[in-house]
């Protein structure tokens, strides 16, 4: 039994929250707002790409350092708590991807350059219609003479402008997987959308796009589970980044609440200040224990991950958006300025909120496990 | 990371298990069956408890209970890991409650950590057996949450204590044999520093007990008065003036709180049992989206307070203090539950009003027992706006609201 995080992943959390405040000022997240879209500067991007961040999860033959989902998602608290923009969590997720894909060449020659920066690839599950993740997405790739031709749009694909390579989706002739396509290839259309912290995504549509039968990543018998799984991934890493704002908003909060004083008190000594930042500490510390229970849950390939995921998403959620509107709050008027980062997190966690399903959807596919799988503890 | 329990743990649950199985529910060595057997028992027809006091015997004669406690005192020197286990396995089966669980839980590691010898070699074993029940006598008609008001005193008389004032909402005090108590020794004294920890022979002249009636209509907690009572010297815990610090410590004694989440989790089975029973317009309460949401997010607060407990038992295990773990956890479950029971209320729909005994009741109306001891949570063993003053103090590092 031990359910904290290893002496490595506390070490690079601390090595990762370093980084990101000395490289990764706020002024930068400031100035983005005002030139869209937000990326990481190119300079901090190449140290990024050095520190190994895009392989953590990714097996050293791919020059990877082999870590678990539990230590990308150290990675992505550290994300969301810096405000550090894409391309760092899309390229993450799709090197999962890639790494799960077990196809040799994929790991070998895509991964390896996504890795050391050289490629761009991100990943498109989301659709307008609110059809998130699994075998739910309505985009399709058909047979053809020569392939396949895939149509459909996806929606709020993160990074897809600085993308070489996008990993969709899509029902299949093999069933539904992530299809492989080239952000170049003909049929492809990508409509810049805007984010309300600034960073960078795409509506994508495919009009009859021409891929090869073998752009299903993962083939016909691994297509579909590796889908589920990375949907999974990337939601329980969302919710990791949730974590990160909701535990930098508290923190400003808190510091806030011991320096500034009215009526000759500090105010975080009025019960009405100080219990509102306690039952953030407690919506915290409830969303860390989910989200360590869905990373092991996934790392350890167990059945209930599904739940645990979606129950880290659902939390983390309100939980984050909460904390952000807190910190306005108790912030008074200077919380409501540009200068101050309160907004910068609120932004942040407002959008990650939504993505990939937002907390009733998690709820509703909670529901849906407690109907089918769940078996309750009762003993008559 | 993990959540393996040692092979040597998993032994220990599967002893454990096998001896549940045996004793609780099934056949007739059941604890209900032995509680029975001790109230028929002529021997035992001069304690109308006996039959209460059969099932914590015979726990402790196979050495699960006072798991934490040291084994001269009657006591298993287990492991962290082995109390979470047996709380986890003996809520899963749900055994009958425990007629000791003051005196396991409060006063009991508080004397195992500040008793003297004669104290711990004295009380200990006897709150095992269950040969004495204990009762908290520390809150008073002027001092709840602000407990260092309490104003029952206590003189030195020679080799004796004299006692009088007043205590409230002891629970069980009709039924103990014994209380521990706090009392004001030294008046002059800041209110922090004049108070002392005593334990108390209920049979003493000068007490009086009168039970009041709660609001659930049952018979639960007393007042208790003192007119003079006497109580030897060696009965005092700790040093003089110094007990306040030692009450302190009582009150962190809390059962883990995986336990709890065994309880939480099986109320949560059954009340999406009950939401498939009961209808809502064309459909059952079940099938309504709203319903499910609400049932969704139960399960999704259970799982994280039970992360949280394996975040807490892990730092036991490693030696670190146990951090914001208690008081989060507390303040959550106690909150939790009321929430799960207004969920209960509410999906009854038009069946909610209906009470006990009452034909159409659902459940046997045991949502409207559970609907107020929800409620009492919240109170008892600290409000839960005295837990958000200690999470603000202590873990976010606020500044205390009040002086003094
Ligand atoms: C079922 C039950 C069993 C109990 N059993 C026992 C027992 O066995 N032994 C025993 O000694 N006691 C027992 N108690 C008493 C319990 O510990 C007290 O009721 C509790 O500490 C609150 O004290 P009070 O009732 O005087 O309320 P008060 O302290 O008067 O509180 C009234 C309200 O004011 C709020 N409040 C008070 N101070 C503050 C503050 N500083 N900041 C914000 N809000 C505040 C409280 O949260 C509460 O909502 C029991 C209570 C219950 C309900």
């Amino acid at each position: 039994m031990d359910f904290n995080l290893s002496e490595e992943q506390e070490a690079l959390q601390d090595m990762a929250r370093d980084f990101l405040s000395e490289r990764w000022p706020r002024e930068r997240v400031r100035e983005q707002l005002d030139a869209r879209p937000a990326l990481v500067d190119d300079d901090v991007w190449q140290e990024i790409v050095e520190m190994g961040w895009l392989g953590v999860a990714a097996s050293e033959e791919a020059g990877g350092i082999g870590g678990d989902i539990m230590t990308a998602a150290v990675l992505c608290r550290e994300a969301g708590r810096g405000v550090l923009p894409g391309p760092f969590q899309s390229s993450l997720v799709a090197a999962i991807a890639l790494e799960r894909s077990g196809d040799k060449e994929l790991v070998s020659g895509l991964l390896s350059e996504l890795i050391e920066g050289k490629t761009r690839v991100s990943v498109a599950i989301d659709e307008s219609a609110g059809l998130y993740g699994g075998a739910s997405v309505a985009a399709h790739a058909s047979e053809s003479s020569s392939g396949w031709l895939l149509s459909g749009s996806k929606f709020l694909v993160p990074d897809a402008n600085e993308a070489d390579v996008l990993l969709v989706a899509a029902q299949t002739p093999d069933g539904p997987g992530l299809v492989r396509v080239s952000t170049e290839a003909e049929g492809v259309t990508i409509n810049r959308m805007d984010r309300m912290d600034g960073q960078s995504c795409a509506e994508v549509v495919f009009e009859n796009a021409p891929v090869e039968g073998s752009a299903l990543v993962g083939g016909k018998d691994r297509g579909a589970s590796l889908l589920h799984d990375v949907y999974d991934i990337a939601t329980v890493l969302l919710a990791a980044d949730l974590l990160g704002s909701a535990e930098a908003s508290l923190e400003l909060t808190r510091l806030y609440a011991i320096e500034r004083e009215q009526f000759g008190k500090p105010i975080g000594s009025f019960q009405a200040v100080s219990h509102r930042l306690a039952n953030t500490l407690v919506d915290v510390e409830i969303g860390i224990s989910l989200l360590y229970g869905a990373c092991l849950a996934l790392d350890e390939g167990r059945d209930n991950a599904g739940p645990l995921v979606s129950g880290a998403k659902a939390w983390l959620s309100d939980a984050a958006v909460d904390a952000a509107e807190t910190a306005l709050q108790i912030h008074g008027g200077v919380g409501f300025t540009w200068e101050y980062d309160v907004h910068l997190h609120m932004r942040r966690s407002r959008c990650n909120a939504a993505l990939q399903g937002d907390a009733d959807h998690h709820r509703d596919r909670v529901a849906a496990y407690m109907s089918e799988d769940w078996v309750p503890q009762i003993k008559s | 990371m993990d959540l393996e329990f040692s092979a040597e743990d998993e032994e220990y649950r599967q002893r454990l298990r096998a001896w549940l199985k045996e004793n609780v529910g099934g056949g007739g060595d059941s604890p209900n069956a032995v509680m029975k057997q001790a109230e028929e028992d002529p021997e035992a027809a001069k304690d109308p408890l006996a039959g209460a006091r059969a099932w914590p015997r015979r726990l402790h004669d196979a050495g699960y209970v006072g798991l934490a406690w040291p084994k001269e005192y009657g006591g298993q020197d287990a492991s962290f890991t082995q109390q979470v286990i047996c709380g986890e396995e003996m809520a899963k089966v749900r055994t009958p409650p425990l007629i000791n669980t003051i005196g396991l839980s409060i006063i009991g590691p508080t004397l195992v950590q500040h008793g003297t010898e004669e104290q711990k070699k004295r009380f200990l074993p006897r709150i095992l057996r269950a040969d004495d029940l204990w009762c908290q006598g520390f809150s008073e008609p002027e001092a709840g949450s602000d407990l260092a008001s309490l104003r029952c005193r206590a003189e030195l008389d020679g080799d004796e204590f004299v006692v009088n004032g007043q205590k409230v909402w002891t629970s069980l005090a009709f039924l103990s044999d014994w209380m521990f108590l706090l009392v004001r020794t030294d008046p002059d004294a800041p209110k922090r520093e004049g108070i002392s920890y005593l334990l108390l022979d209920m049979k003493s002249p000068g007490i009086e007990v009168r039970p009041l009636r709660n609001a659930a209509g049952g018979q639960h907690f007393s007042e208790v008065f003192f007119d003079n009572v006497r109580i030897p010297k060696k009965n005092l815990v700790g040093e003089l003036n110094k007990g306040w610090s030692i009450a302190r410590s009582s009150l962190d004694h809390e059962r883990s709180g995986l336990s709890g989440v065994v309880a939480l989790e099986e109320t949560l089975g059954r009340l999406f049992r009950m939401a498939g029973k009961v209808d809502r317009g064309q459909q059952k309460s079940v099938e309504d989206q709203s319903a499910r949401r609400a049932l969704a997010q139960h399960w999704i607060a259970i799982e994280g307070l039970r992360h949280l407990g394996y975040r807490t038992l892990s730092d036991q295990i490693a030696g670190k203090p146990p951090g914001a773990g208690s008081s989060v956890g507390k303040l959550f479950a106690s909150e939790l539950r009321q929430e799960m029971t207004r969920t209960a209320m509410d999906l009854q729909g038009p069946f909610a009003p209906i009470a006990k005994r009452s034909p159409h009741v659902v459940d046997r109306g045991r949502w409207h027992a559970a609907y107020f001891d929800a409620l009492a949570h919240s109170i008892g063993g600290g409000t839960s706006e005295i837990m958000r003053n200690v999470i603000a103090e202590k873990v976010l590092g606020l500044p205390r609201a009040q002086e003094d």
